[in-house]
């Protein structure tokens, strides 16, 4: 399924090989260059401190077997330096938890590159947000596996959150999830979620479909208003200028500061 | 199923449930009406009107705070040409024949009132008043558009002014701070309303203005008033009961568009005909009065101002003309936004960024 390219195969090969401490020389035989290797070397120190980098290199050796390459990796670290202080049979662990709930290969990559993140959580939390999803949410196994490969961030977000957030999509916009699947609804925060919301229902361009889920206006698609860049969501859905929405912004803002996020317990139907 | 509930009830905060209100008004305000919808569902501004009877000075703490008057502050005549609303050449036709039309706006406005409102954009609000050493407010809270219609009314010195329609007393307050008026008549048919209006004066005045000789305060049904006698007063404000939009639009119970209220729409824009016409009756030849109201409804605003001049000339014999407004609103125009292309009388539409009005004001001169 996966094409390990030649480099990320001696890699592989030369982690196997030699002593876990991280050093340059380590990470030269690994296969990092010259640039690459100090790049990687200098953040660990940073975080690590000079004295303590007795860390070794089971991380960077489990990434590569995840076929990501030296290029990548740098990245990774570079996007999260915390990851340099997690030990590597943890984060080994924390993968292995990411191909059980069903991440496939190139998703689980994916997720990786985009949100390294990921990595420093507890399985335990990733696997309550999961649980969280699929059954207070009811979203089926495969969107969830969706809403983890396209929105990793809900593995940190508060469950609170999530629940606000999903509610106020499955409630006040009538949104169904397989649409909050497509919309990339938890990548999204949600005051920006209730500002793009509200400032277009009180524009009249957007209802909360009734019980026989009817509207009077033709809704514009959850994944339309929130994907869309300012500009494109100024001019073609809400036909407002920047202003009039800046303004909007921190109006709802004290609005919800000022009713205090009173949400009660809730069920589906 | 409690958090549906709660949530329908978050969303009847923000949802418009009357059909009417988006088919009357977005026939009436094609694309303006989106961002005059948004507006009425949002916090409003308000403006800081000064009590100059006050011995405290608020306008520096105000100032402070970022606040400016926006009376003093009115676009300068040296600045007549950029435009209110794009594509009016009609309008800068008119400014150019009359020349001197917003110099000579400027010149009637009284150099007294003073409002201070946050600028465009700025969504401050003001601490409440605080009272000087004699126990008066140092300024008055209201909707800043609603000083227009007393500024556009210019009282000069020593005029004699009738307000029909006077209660909580905002306008009266604010006519009252021109300190030109020489014998003012605040009236208001609702005795609980008239109870507001006299604690509004009294958190304002001191004892001697609001004696016998300079203030009347009554309580009639303004429609029948001018079986009192007419032809006196020098200016007239009618600033009638009307449908407030901004609690129209979100209280459905109390919404003068359900069944139950029915029939007092309907009877509205007749009595505010009626009210307009004691108005015309009231005021003396060549004095004015000024209709106003905090609809943007048409019906409400250039049909009856219509229909009452042509009443007043058929049946009562008399004739008034509108004067024309748009000198006085292009002073504004950084302050509020200006419905385009009125024939008949001025209007402030909300917006978000001055989120003041909606306030229609039309003023009638009286000629016979
Ligand atoms: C828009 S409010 C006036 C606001 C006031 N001018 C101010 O600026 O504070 C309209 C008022 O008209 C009064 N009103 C209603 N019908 C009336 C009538 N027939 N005669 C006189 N006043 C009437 C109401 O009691 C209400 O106070």
């Amino acid at each position: 399924m996966c094409s390990h390219t030649q480099e990320s195969q001696t890699s592989r090969a030369s982690a196997q090989r030699h002593g876990s401490e991280l050093s340059l020389r380590t990470l030269l035989d690994m296969g990092f260059t010259e640039t690459q290797a100090d790049q990687v070397y200098e953040g660990a120190t940073k975080i690590l401190g000079r004295k303590s980098v007795t860390h070794d290199t089971s991380t960077i050796t489990a990434l590569l077997a995840l076929g990501l390459n030296a290029s990548s990796i740098v990245k990774i670290f570079d996007k999260c330096p915390a990851l340099y202080t997690e030990k590597g049979a943890v984060v080994q662990q924390r993968i292995q938890n990411l191909w059980k709930l069903g991440l496939v290969e190139g998703s689980i990559q994916r997720v990786i590159s985009y949100h390294p993140h990921i990595l420093t959580i507890p399985a335990k939390r990733v696997n309550a947000a999961v649980q969280f999803i699929r059954t207070k949410c009811l979203f089926t196994a495969q969107q969830m596996r969706e809403i983890l490969r396209d929105s990793p961030e809900v593995a940190e977000e508060d469950l609170n959150e999530l629940e606000h957030k999903f509610q106020y999509a499955y409630f006040r916009m009538g949104v169904k999830q397989a649409e909050m699947v497509k919309a990339k609804l938890f990548k999204v925060s949600m005051e920006e979620l209730r500002c793009r919301h509200c400032f277009l229902e009180r524009r009249g361009f957007y209802q909360t479909p009734d019980k026989k889920g009817q509207t009077l206006i033709i809704n514009p698609k959850l994944k339309d208003i929130l994907s869309a860049t300012e500009d494109i969501y100024l001019s073609q859905f809400a036909k407002a200028t920047k202003e009039e929405l800046d303004v909007f912004r921190k109006l709802v803002a004290r609005e919800d500061e000022e009713k205090g996020n009173t949400l009660e317990h809730w069920d589906i139907e | 199923m409690a958090t549906q509930r709660l949530w329908n009830s978050m969303a009847a905060q923000g949802v418009l449930h009357n059909k009417n209100f988006d088919a009357m008004y977005s026939m009436q305000l094609g694309e303006l009406w989106p961002s005059v919808r948004v507006s009425l569902l949002s916090e409003r501004k308000y403006g800081a009107l000064v009590n100059n009877f006050s011995c405290g000075d608020p306008v520096t703490d105000l100032q402070s705070l970022g606040c400016r008057d926006f009376i003093a502050s009115s676009s300068t005549a040296a600045d007549p040409f950029s435009p209110p609303y794009s594509g009016s050449h009609q309008f800068y036709q008119h400014i150019v024949n009359e020349g001197t039309g917003i110099d000579l706006a400027r010149t009637f406005i009284s150099p007294n009132v003073k409002c201070l409102v946050f600028p465009k954009g700025d969504t401050s609000r003001f601490k409440p008043a605080r009272l000087d050493s004699a126990g008066l407010l140092t300024y008055y809270l209201m909707d800043a558009a609603s000083v227009l219609p007393v500024l556009a009314l210019n009282v000069q010195k020593e005029e004699s002014v009738l307000d029909l329609c006077a209660a909580p007393g905002g306008k009266t307050l604010a006519l009252l701070q021109t300190q030109a008026v020489r014998f003012i008549w605040a009236n208001d048919w609702s005795g609980s309303r008239m109870s507001r209006l006299q604690r509004t004066l009294n958190s304002c005045l001191p004892h001697d203005l609001l004696s016998e000789d300079k203030l009347c305060i009554t309580s009639f049904d303004g429609r029948e008033w001018h079986e009192l006698g007419g032809n006196t007063f020098d200016k007239v404000l009618v600033d009638v009961p009307c449908t407030t939009d901004r609690h129209s639009l979100i209280e459905e119970d109390n919404n003068i568009f359900s069944r139950s209220r029915t029939k007092e729409k309907r009877n509205l824009p007749l009595c505010q005909t009626q009210l307009l016409l004691t108005g015309l009756q009231a005021v003396r030849k060549g004095g004015e009065v000024m209709y106003s109201t905090c609809t943007l409804s048409q019906l409400q605003n250039q049909c009856v101002v219509e229909q009452a001049i042509s009443l007043a000339n058929q049946e009562l014999g008399i004739t008034a003309e509108i004067v024309d407004l748009q000198p006085f609103t292009t002073l504004f125009k950084d302050t509020f936004h200006f419905a385009p292309d009125l024939n008949v009388g001025a209007m402030v539409l909300p917006h978000l960024t001055a989120n003041f009005g909606p306030i229609y004001f039309c003023k009638l001169r009286r000629l016979s």
